[in-house]
Order: structure tokens, then C-alpha cells, then sequence
């Protein structure tokens, strides 16, 4: 893990409410760049809308984040320009990872390079290779995602985020749609990332991979964050009543 | 056929006081069936338009220095079609009665004959007016004799010609068929046909002249032109050519040509129906189909948008088109626009109402299709940066086709068959070349069961690229 220098993401009092509901409660927090965020916390805690915020596929109503390069005041009008310059900070990982179907694995990690960023063919097709070994299915290039196994595929997508080179990486329950004996090839690959030094922010409820993989654990519950702090703290010695009864039922569910 | 009359009555007003615009072009555009032999028809030999009427019209024509133009109608939308300017006189039999007068300037009569009853031969049952009460009459809607048999009780099956109605009645769907004296010797001296007979007259003339829309300002032309060719012996001469030899007996048609069997018309008609079915019905499908999807594209898409007046307007769209009769639609189109002075000819207007009518269907589909696209496939091409277009061109609709390319596929075999309906508004495509060849021979069951085999044939062609394109769009689809 590289030193930390600056912070890449920056979020002061985000809101968002889908209609009646008041998902995100005024949420603020930072990601220093090279970094790794676990975001933790029940369902319906705001954790997966608050990553989506982070790339726009939900628009928060309130608040100011930046992320990389671009700040956005959401209590104001945002122009499309804005939010397609802003979207294009990050990568998004799904959980049911959202491959194009009628594409290849290289075409769906060349697809945003080729189309978006207009860079050449041979030159998007090399990187997307790359991508590919790193993630260990290069050899799986010309196949479709419906050939693939659950992990694959999600590899694949990891790969598709990765390609438009962003400055950072948001993975939404990247494991959870997967059988059990699948998880640790992914877990594995996103472990590489922060190794290498990719900033990543991962909503997960894989606790161990949180506390030995992340350098910041986030604990959402109610559209707040209860708690954050290095794993140790939050994962290791929870100040929080409700933070302790969450890792109790995770870690010991019987 | 009740469209025409309805058109009809819609466009009856339409007038132009005492100028002659006929004279100023120079063309004397005239409307007939071309398949009512031998008034109207094409000469088997040579394809020409010809019958008396015809050549009555080229020596009226002849006669006022004009040029002769005719324009092939059906029976049915040719009051319509003469009220939406589509040619200055009808050629075609027309019986002068006072009803028509009313609506219409109606030259003195070129043609004089009786009314008669046909039967079956072996239906002794008529023998006048008197015994048709209940029965069922095979007429043309808008003739003179459907309203003759209805008034004396009469019920009347709606044909589409003369020829149709005998056909009808040698298969012992109608009763009777009451018409001119003229036609009916005309087809039994064509057909040496012994399974019908005429079983008794009306006991009134009938007088057949042109007609013109009201005060065309034509009459005085047309009337003085009959009257030399009556006095100089012109009339007498063509009615010897198509009607006495008819009268007497003796065959209306050269020889050879009526030794002529079904197969070799058949074998005849191959040619000039492939040419119909490649030049008018092919191209009305592809255009048509092409133009009807990019239209259905936008109306799904409009269908689809948050843009609460454009969902109302696509919504509005779809329900007209699907609502209504193609066959409404294609009227509107050639005959009601013309009274907006918006005059479209026949090829084009076809295309436009089928281009129209297959994006209201087609919309609904690809509207489906879109929506059946899960949305985490819109949010990952947003990540990737992809924009609206961007994300529908490359990620949506390429998966949305393989959802659409059944049902789309039916559409387009449903419009190779409906361009048939294209006859009515005077294009010569499969089915109404079909009827032109068979009119002269009375020939309708071998000629339309050609035109079928014809139709089934393309559509074979486009079942196999269907099954084509489909495997094309299953590769990536776990099976």
C-alpha cells in the first residue's frame, strides 16, 4: 500500500431520498488516494446508494462530492456535461455484474476505451489484454459472458472498470451474487488491485476480506455513518452498540 | 366497398364552375375498370387496353384533339377516384339514372341495352323481378342493378365485378346476378359457358354514357363528339367489333386465342406476374417496411420518454393506426388528401400508408423489446460513459433486436400479403395484375391461385432469412 497523498474522493453532507424515503441522511467522508474503503452495514443502510452517488447512477439530491478531478454541488443544477465528466472518474463494478451479452469478454473491456475515449483499436485491444492476464482470463478473450462462470464473469467486469484507466474503482457486492466457492477468485483480484495501488471502495459483507484487505471501514446504518476508521478499530473494537450487534449477527449468524 | 360510397359522399361537393381544364392540358384523362370484358379489358395477345368503352373513349378523344389517358380503377373507388381528380370522365358502363344525374354530369348514352335475370340453368324458379324476392343477388355494390334487385327483395352479395358474380354463381353462392343484356351475351358468347342461362329482363333500358364531375363544363364536348360518331357510323362500327359478334353468337376473340387452355394462361401469365410482383409488390414491402420501422423506432422511443406530451402524442399515434382499417387508411391517403389539395400518386401514396401503418405496430414491438433489456445494461453502458444515443445504438438495441426479430418478422409477411390492398388505389401489383389477366378469360381461380403461389414464395424467402438472421442473434444466448 503507497503512502497516501491526497484524498480522491471528498463527501460533505450527502442526501438523497427516493421519494418519501430518506436513504442518505447527510453522509460525509473521504478516500485518500491509493486507498481502499470498506463500506459495511445492514440492508437498507444507504450503503450501495451511497456508492452509486459516487458515480452518478444515483444523483443525490444535496451535498458536495468530488471524485478525482471533479466537484459537483448537487443542492444546485447539474449540467449533463458535469455529471458525464464526473462519472468518468470512476469505475463502477455490479453485483450482478452487467456484462453486454452480445459481446465478447475483450470487446465489453474495449467498449469504453474504443467508443468513449475514442482511442485506437490495436492500442485498446493490447491494454484490454493486459486487463485480462492480470485478471487471469486472456486466454478467454473471444469467448461470450453466457460461457463464463459466475467469477469469470465478474472478473471480466472488474476488467471493463478498469480499462478506462479511472482514478477510482467502486464495487458494488462484487461477491455476493456468487456461489461460495467462486468469491475468492474475485476477492483475489480486487486484493491484487490494492496492492498495485488502485484507489477502490468496495460495499461488502465479506468481513475478513474488509479487515485484512481495506485501509478504511465505513459503517453505515440509517442513511449515516456510524462509524469509520482503520479495520482495527471498526471491525477490531467497535465503539458502536449497533456496530458490534451487525458483526455479531455477520460473524456469528447461528 | 361501403369506403367508397362514404368517400363519395364526403367529397360531393367539390366543383369548378364552367372552366375546362381538359382543354387546357390537352389530356383527357379517363377512368375504367380494365377488366370488364369486353368493355374494358386487356387484349390477352397484346396487353393493350381495349374494349368498347375504350375505344369509345380514344374516338371522343380523337374527335376534340385531345390526347387519351386512361387510368385502371376498380369498380368501387371510381366515383371516388373521378371526385378526387384523378381523371376527367369514367369509361366504364356507367348507367345513366336520375340518382347519378344529380351527383354528376352524364353524357347521352354511347351504349343501349336491357336489363336481364341470370340463373343457373337448371333454376327454373325465375322468370321475372317478381320471383327474386329472398333470394340472393351477386352485385357490385354501387351499380344501378343492385339497387333494382334489393328494391324487389332481393338480397345483395357484394362482388367486386361482373365476372366475379357469375363466378359466384356457378358455385351456387348467389342466385342470381342481374345485369346488362350486352355483358351477359358478351360472356356466354366468351365462355360457351351452358351452366347459366338468362332467365328473364328487367322489362327496362339501360343507357350507358360517360360521367364527369358535376358542372366539368365537358358535357357539351363529349355529347357533340358521340353525336358525329353516332351519325358517321363510328359507334356502329366498334360495337360490331366487341358486341354484335357477341350478340350472334360467334367468338369474341381471335381463334387461337380461344383454344387457349388454363395452363397455357397460366404459363402466360407467369412472366407479366413475377414483373408485377418484382417492380410493385417487392418494392411496396422492403420501402415500406424500411421506412415503417424507423417511424416505429421514434414512436417507441417518444413512447418510452419522460416528455409526458411526447408518450401522449406516440400513444395517440399507435391507437389511430391500430385502430382503423389499412384499407381506410390507404383511401385516406390517395382519395381524401387530394380534397386537401395534397395529391399524392398512387406508388407513394401505398408507401406512405404502409409505411405509416407498420411503424404503429411496429412501435409496440420494439417498444417491448426495449423494455424486456434489464436496466443494469443501461447503467454499466452509463459507466462506461456511454451516453443515451450511445447506450441504445451499441449496447440496447443490438440485444433488443434479438427480442424484436419474431415478431417483426410477422409484420413484414402480414405487409407482403396487404399490398395487395394497393389495387384499390390503382396500383398494379400482384393481385390486381393477376385480375387483369384473368378478367378477358373469366379465368379468376387459376390466375388468383397463381398470384397465391406467387405470394407464398416470397414469404418462404423471408421465412429463411427470419431463421437466418435469428441464429445470427442466438450466438451469444446460452442454449
Amino acid at each position: 500500500m503507497t503512502e497516501p497523498r491526497e484524498d480522491r474522493i471528498l463527501a460533505e453532507g450527502v442526501h438523497k431520498a427516493f421519494g418519501e424515503n430518506e436513504v442518505l441522511k447527510g453522509v460525509s467522508f473521504s478516500v485518500a488516494q491509493g486507498s481502499a474503503t470498506a463500506i459495511i452495514g445492514p440492508s437498507g443502510s444507504g450503503k450501495t446508494t451511497l456508492l452509486r452517488a459516487l458515480n452518478a447512477l444515483d444523483v443525490p439530491d444535496a451535498g458536495v462530492i468530488r471524485v478525482g478531478d471533479v466537484e459537483i454541488d448537487f443542492s444546485k443544477p447539474v449540467s449533463k456535461d458535469q455529471l458525464r465528466r464526473y462519472r468518468a472518474q470512476s469505475g463502477f463494478v455490479f453485483q450482478s455484474h452487467n456484462l453486454f451479452p452480445h459481446k465478447t469478454v475483450l470487446q465489453n473491456v474495449t467498449e469504453g476505451p474504443i467508443v468513449v475515449q475514442k482511442q485506437p483499436n490495436e492500442q485498446a485491444e493490447a491494454d484490454a489484454v493486459e486487463l485480462l492476464e492480470q485478471v487471469g482470463l486472456a486466454e478467454k478473450r473471444d469467448q461470450y459472458p453466457f460461457q463464463l462462470s459466475g467469477g469469470q464473469q465478474q472478473r471480466v467486469g472488474i476488467a471493463r472498470a478498469l480499462a478506462l484507466k479511472p482514478k477510482v474503482v467502486l464495487f458494488d457486492e462484487p461477491t455476493s451474487a456468487l456461489d461460495p466457492e467462486l468469491v475468492g477468485e474475485v476477492l483475489s483480484v480486487i486484493k491484487d488491485l490494492a496492492v498495485e495501488g488502485w484507489t477502490l471502495v468496495v460495499v461488502t459483507h465479506e468481513i475478513q476480506f474488509a479487515r485484512q484487505v481495506s485501509d478504511q471501514v465505513l459503517f453505515t446504518d440509517r442513511g449515516v455513518i456510524l462509524e469509520k476508521g482503520p479495520p482495527a478499530e471498526v471491525i477490531g473494537n467497535p465503539k458502536e452498540e449497533r456496530t458490534r450487534q451487525f458483526l455479531d449477527r455477520i460473524l456469528n449468524p447461528l | 366497398m361501403l369506403l367508397a360510397a362514404l368517400i363519395l359522399t364526403a367529397c360531393g361537393s367539390s366543383s369548378n364552375n364552367g372552366e375546362n381544364p381538359v382543354k387546357a392540358s390537352g389530356v383527357l384523362r379517363v377512368g375504367t375498370e380494365g377488366v370488364y370484358s369486353p368493355f374494358s379489358y386487356h387484349d390477352p395477345a397484346t396487353g393493350q387496353l381495349v374494349g368498347y368503352d375504350v375505344d369509345v373513349a380514344h374516338a371522343v378523344a380523337d374527335k376534340l384533339g385531345l390526347k387519351v389517358e386512361f387510368v385502371e380503377t376498380p369498380w368501387d373507388a371510381i366515383f371516388a377516384a373521378l371526385e378526387a381528380n384523378r381523371f376527367d370522365v369514367v369509361a366504364n358502363e356507367v348507367t345513366i339514372n336520375d340518382e347519378r344525374k344529380q351527383k354528376y354530369d352524364l353524357s347521352e348514352p354511347y351504349s343501349v341495352g336491357e336489363g336481364v335475370i341470370v340463373t343457373r340453368a337448371d333454376d327454373n324458379s325465375v322468370k321475372s323481378l317478381d320471383d327474386i324476392k329472398g333470394k340472393v343477388a351477386g352485385e357490385t355494390a354501387t351499380s344501378n342493378w343492385a339497387q333494382v334487385a334489393r328494391d324487389h327483395g332481393a338480397r345483395v352479395e357484394s362482388v367486386e365485378g361482373f365476372t366475379q358474380a357469375i363466378k359466384l354463381l356457378n358455385q351456387g353462392r348467389v342466385d342470381l346476378v342481374i345485369n346488362d343484356s350486352i355483358a351477359v351475351y358478351a360472356y356466354l358468347a366468351e365462355t360457351g359457358d351452358k351452366s347459366v342461362k338468362i332467365a328473364g329482363n328487367t322489362g327496362e333500358k339501360s343507357e350507358q354514357g360517360f360521367a364527369a364531375r358535376k358542372n366539368s363544363g365537358l358535357l357539351p364536348d363529349l355529347n357533340k363528339a358521340l353525336d358525329e360518331l353516332r351519325s358517321n357510323g363510328t359507334l356502329a362500327t366498334i360495337s360490331e367489333k366487341y358486341l354484335k359478334a357477341n350478340a350472334s353468337g360467334g367468338p369474341a376473340t381471335p381463334a387461337a386465342d380461344a383454344s387457349e387452355s388454363t395452363w397455357q394462361l397460366i404459363l402466360r401469365s407467369l412472366g407479366p406476374l413475377a414483373k408485377a410482383a418484382i417492380t410493385k409488390t417487392v418494392p411496396l414491402t422492403v420501402i415500406s417496411f424500411a421506412i415503417g420501422l424507423i417511424i416505429a423506432l421514434v414512436v417507441a422511443l417518444a413512447r418510452l420518454s419522460p416528455n409526458v406530451i411526447l408518450t401522449n402524442v406516440a400513444r395517440f399515434y399507435i391507437s389511430v393506426i391500430r385502430g382503423t382499417p389499412l384499407l381506410v387508411q390507404l383511401f385516406i391517403v390517395f382519395y381524401a388528401l387530394p380534397e386537401l389539395g395534397v395529391k399524392i400518386e398512387s406508388f407513394p401514396a401505398a408507401i406512405i400508408a404502409f409505411s405509416l401503418n407498420v411503424g404503429g405496430y411496429a412501435a409496440e414491438i420494439i417498444r417491448s423489446a426495449i423494455q424486456s433489456i434489464p436496466k443494469g445494461q443501461w447503467e454499466a453502458a452509463e459507466t462506461i460513459g456511454l451516453d443515451y444515443v450511445g447506450a441504445l445504438r451499441r449496447i440496447i438495441l443490438p440485444q433488443a433486436s434479438r427480442v424484436a426479430v419474431p415478431p417483426l418478422s410477422n409484420t413484414l409477411i402480414s405487409l407482403v400479403k396487404d399490398t395487395s390492398l394497393a389495387s384499390t388505389i390503382l396500383v398494379t401489383e400482384l393481385l390486381r395484375q393477376a385480375q387483369i389477366i384473368a378478367a378477358p378469360k373469366f379465368e379468376f381461380f387459376a390466375l388468383y391461385g397463381t398470384a397465391a403461389v406467387y405470394y407464398w414464395v416470397i414469404c418462404l424467402v423471408l421465412s429463411f432469412g427470419q431463421g437466418r438472421i435469428e441464429r445470427r442473434l442466438e450466438r451469444y444466448v446460452a442454449r
